[in-house]
């Protein structure tokens, strides 16, 4: 097998992926999309709403780092 | 006669068998005896079995619309388990597993609550066989503080049952509330196993330190009796949707930075059964059925990732992020069926997560709880990422691998073929599900509405990942320890406690010391007894003096 098989899949998967994500967007102006809160009916923004939390999660989680990392034998010395 | 043996005993039975069993026909047997325990599940719903005594009536066999759906699912986990661990040839961990499958089911039909405690104490002696079978020291160490936690639980539960006995006059399992001081009890003996925030330590502790196979076992039973026991006991209790809220959005930033595959999926573990607490505290018929469709499904997804990660230790040898990648080329079957459990944890529409996560999201908006509603739709994008993406992508893809592994044992494969099938069949026709929930009600998941959202949320969550990545801002593995809960017990206590106890053990031994000095020339004094050698006055040592003083204190703690 070649070595750049896994770049060549990410490159692959980033473009459908994006392709996937504008066609869901799109649809949003198609219909009217119902949900429990007003808020939430706004164009586009649980797609928002995802980008943003995955953002969130992942920078917290780093600058958590700072706190909650420890050596791997933390617990054995 | 069958139709009044309690289920799963049948199993505690076999286990107890097993050693005698020729080592070809083991799992033949195992499989045998739960075969012949779900036999009960035709039996209806009523109470089977009552035991008179010591006074107290014991309802060791009932079973009813929730208990159901449990006891179905505890089967299949159980049989998938069998399965899985086809072709270990470690009797003490199948003795250990099949007994604590077994035990699970036996409490989930009990009907009071001193029958739930031998079955609840049941689960945690035959399951702490199960984390010892991990067979390191670090297993082993994890394994005594697992029993000790797991059996404080039961100890809780006991003491709630004989307040309630007491004050009430009632031992029959019925809804209590926290006004009573044995409810408390109870709620907190729950809120262990349950995994609740600050109690949850013993999880991730625990878990990843099994074997391979043993975690499989352990993810399914434990935990998800005692989301069945606060779903009969505590439905409606207001602080539980606080509680399952903190649940679901903590730990996803656990499992963001920790290193462990296994132990980021224990993470994850805990974060899914904040959704069905939550459902447990709104109480009403639709989020009820929502916590048992999520526990029903979860069982099976969470197998299977855990499945899949148990093929990657068996094969690569760790699941450490860090140490891994590029497992696809050599694991591919191992790759597509971590990938379906993934996507189904993560909810994609025609997953078995969807179907059973929707019920719960729809009782909150129903509700019109916006705060708590989009805190769960926040972790359910915490949910895609540790283990829709961080599962798959750290342990099949991210760098190349240099060296060549076999793809996972035929067992491993079925095993997971199965569960993997189940994921896809539930997504697809969620209506067999929806009929053996508690409640009838009628529920349409696939709305388009319902649909586009999720998918919204899930892709846009994944361009997120790939927009991390592609900037170098996804943080990289490092090997290392996350400090948890169980931080308090394991280095803030023996911190604080170790100096003080010596301390103390310092100055007892020698009052001691003085004491015994001024004793032995009392006793030489009026019995003349100083020349026989045989009378010696010892000074405790430490550890007896760390007993002595506890049991002072019990003493104390009586007596006041």
């Amino acid at each position: 097998m070649k070595k750049n098989d896994l770049k060549s899949m990410g490159k692959s998967f980033t473009k459908y992926i994006l392709i996937i994500g504008a066609l869901l967007i799109l649809l949003d102006f198609t219909f009217h999309r119902h949900e429990y809160f007003s808020f939430a009916e706004i164009y586009g923004f649980p797609a928002f709403f995802g980008f943003v939390s995955f953002v969130f999660i992942v920078m917290l989680g780093k600058w958590l780092r700072k706190f909650l990392m420890r050596k791997e034998d933390y617990y054995d010395q | 006669m069958i139709s009044n043996f309690i289920p799963g005993l049948i199993m505690i039975i076999t286990s107890f068998l097993l050693p005698t069993i020729p080592q070809y026909f083991r799992h033949p047997a195992m499989l045998l005896s739960v075969g012949l325990s779900a036999l009960s599940l035709f039996n209806g719903y009523g109470t089977f079995l009552e035991w008179d005594i010591l006074g107290l009536n014991l309802i060791l066999y009932q079973s009813d619309s929730l208990t159901l759906p449990f006891a179905i699912i505890f089967h299949i986990a159980a049989i998938l388990v069998i399965i899985f661990s086809w072709h270990s040839k470690n009797l003490m961990e199948h003795m250990a597993t099949l007994a604590y499958a077994g035990s699970a089911i036996g409490a989930l039909h009990a009907g009071d609550f001193f029958s739930l405690f031998i079955w609840w104490e049941a689960t945690a002696l035959t399951s702490v066989f199960i984390v010892f079978a991990g067979n390191t020291n670090a297993a082993k160490d994890a394994a005594m503080r697992y029993l000790i936690i797991q059996v404080s639980s039961g100890v809780l539960l006991l003491i709630g049952a004989c307040l309630m006995l007491y004050q009430t006059g009632n031992h029959n399992l019925a809804v209590l509330d926290l006004k009573t001081n044995f409810g408390i009890f109870i709620f907190i003996a729950f809120g262990i196993k349950a995994a609740f925030p600050l109690l949850n330590g013993w999880l991730q502790d625990s878990y990843p330190e099994s074997s391979v196979t043993g975690t499989v076992a352990l993810s399914a039973f434990t935990t998800k009796l005692a989301i069945y026991a606060l779903a009969r006991t505590f439905p409606g209790t207001d602080s539980l949707i606080w509680i399952g809220a903190i649940m679901t959005a903590f730990p996803v930033f656990f499992a963001v930075i920790e290193n462990d595959l296994r132990r980021v999926l224990s993470f994850s573990l805990n974060n899914q059964l904040g959704f069905m607490v939550v459902g447990i505290g709104i109480g009403t018929e639709l989020s009820l059925n929502g916590t048992v469709a999520h526990a029903f499904v979860h069982i099976i997804y969470k197998a299977l990732l855990f499945m899949s990660m148990g093929a990657v230790l068996y094969r690569a040898g760790t699941t450490k992020a860090s140490e891994l990648g590029g497992l696809y080329k050599y694991m591919p079957f191992t790759t597509i069926f971590c990938i379906i459990g993934a996507m189904s944890i993560s909810a994609f529409p025609l997953f078995s997560g969807f179907v059973a996560k929707s019920l719960i999201m729809s009782s909150l908006g129903g509700m019109g709880m916006v705060l708590i509603y989009f805190i769960l739709f926040f972790a359910s994008a915490g949910v895609l990422e540790h283990s829709g993406i961080k599962i798959p992508y750290f342990a099949f893809f991210a760098h190349e691998r240099k060296n060549k592994v076999k793809e996972a044992p035929i067992n491993m494969l079925i095993a997971m073929g199965i569960a993997a099938f189940l994921c896809i069949a539930i997504g697809v026709f969620p209506k067999y599900l929806y009929q053996i929930l508690p409640y009838a009600v009628e529920y349409q998941p696939y709305t388009l509405d319902h649909v586009i959202s999720q998918l919204q949320l899930l892709v846009f969550a994944i361009i997120a990942f790939l927009f991390l990545v592609k900037f170098k801002l996804y943080p990289s593995e490092i090997r290392s320890t996350v400090l948890n809960s169980d931080w308090f017990y394991r280095k803030m206590l023996p911190g604080i406690g170790k100096p003080l106890f010596k301390k103390i053990g310092l100055l007892t031994d020698s009052l001691y010391k003085n004491l015994g000095l001024s004793f032995k020339q009392v006793l030489s004094k009026s019995y003349k007894f100083s020349n026989l050698s045989y009378i010696k006055v010892t000074t405790p040592s430490f550890a007896g003096t760390i007993l002595i003083s506890i049991l002072f204190i019990m003493l104390v703690i009586v007596l006041v």
